[in-house]
């Protein structure tokens, strides 16, 4: 498939899911039962989604362990201050200067 | 459309959310720089932003896509990892309800992250569901023409961008803001804990393919503990 038609295509589509998935209980459950174990399962999506998404982010595998040592660092320190502040900008904040200092002091060491 | 534009409520949320969309500029630039490096035309990047309207579904899209990856892999890992907006919609559904369907399908565009949060408090304060209804679709309009905008700097002007800076490390930074938070039941943090270990498990994979297989082993193991929990307590 031409590249630019491939694209076009996965905005069609991924658009179309993204969106039922915003609608879904909103406009087609609103007047109906969920399944107790859908609803069940659904509470825990963000926290195993969001998760197998950023980690690989943020640790890089063995090969280059020591290079990710920084970032996972700096991780942790956005994760304590999300925990208690709920702040997107404390937390973008924290794990940007913690990674900036780190990269410094690695840079200063080695 | 005027009426709306000037509406108090419209203006309130627009700029509430405004604080939001700041934090929100690195992945913005992220995105547009990832489009660019795929290959993208400018309007298909466009085509992007403004329809997908979700950061980790576009970077997760441009990433298979430089990868070559066939448009069923591509789609079926962005459709899991839009999968929270389910969540989102479902505590959305009931403070909607009153609202004419049209406000409804409006609303739903909408519906990110970001601006699950700050709606659903406004919400959650009482009132007039209509004002609330209009204070959210300003934040969500808010944040959907930043989005484009700073994809659009992104696609330009993200090469100029040392990589010394390390702005790639603001997208994980921005799901940690969001995903944190909600590591306070044992159940929960089960889930993320299998979630995290299976998506390195698993990273040899092809085509990103431990995302879903992690995400829905993290789901799966967060439902079996709450039923685990809920039998332990109820003794």
């Amino acid at each position: 498939m031409d590249g630019a038609l491939k694209l076009w295509v996965v905005v069609a589509v991924v658009g179309l899911l993204n969106y039922l998935s915003r609608l879904s209980f909103i406009a087609i459950f609103a007047r109906r039962e969920v399944p107790t174990l859908l609803a069940r399962a659904f509470r825990y999506v963000p926290a195993a989604m969001l998760t197998a998404l950023v980690l690989p982010m943020v640790v890089v595998i063995p090969a280059q362990a020591q290079a990710s040592l920084p970032r996972v660092v700096a991780a942790l320190a956005a994760g304590v201050v999300a925990f208690y502040t709920r702040s997107t900008l404390w937390t973008l904040a924290t794990g940007m200067l913690v990674l900036w200092a780190l990269q410094l002091a690695v840079a200063y060491v080695g | 459309m005027r009426r709306i534009v000037t509406d108090s409520d419209f203006r309130e949320g627009f700029v509430e959310m405004l604080p939001a969309t700041l934090a929100l500029v690195p992945f913005g630039l992220v995105c547009g720089v990832g489009a660019a490096a795929a290959g993208a035309s400018l309007i298909g990047a466009m085509g992007l932003s403004a329809i997908v309207f979700s950061g980790a579904a576009q970077i997760l899209a441009v990433q298979l896509l430089a990868a070559g990856a066939p448009v069923a892999v591509i789609v079926l890992t962005c459709f899991v990892a839009g999968l929270r907006f389910v969540i989102y919609s479902a505590a959305m559904a009931p403070f909607l309800r009153p609202l004419p369907a049209h406000w409804q399908k409006t609303l739903a565009f909408l519906l990110t992250d970001q601006a699950f949060a700050v709606a659903v408090q406004r919400f959650h304060a009482g009132g007039d569901s209509h004002a609330a209804g209009r204070h959210f679709l300003g934040s969500g309009f808010s944040l959907w023409l930043m989005w484009q905008v700073t994809n659009l700097i992104g696609y330009f002007a993200g090469n100029l961008i040392p990589a010394e800076w390390s702005l790639d490390f603001a997208v994980p930074l921005c799901f940690i803001a969001l995903v944190a938070p909600h590591l306070r039941t044992s159940p929960t943090i089960v889930a993320a804990l299998v979630a995290g270990v299976g998506v390195l498990a698993f990273a040899s994979l092809p085509m990103k393919l431990s995302l879903i297989v992690a995400g829905v082993a993290g789901i799966v193991a967060g439902t079996l503990a709450d039923f685990t929990k809920e039998r332990w307590t109820a003794r």
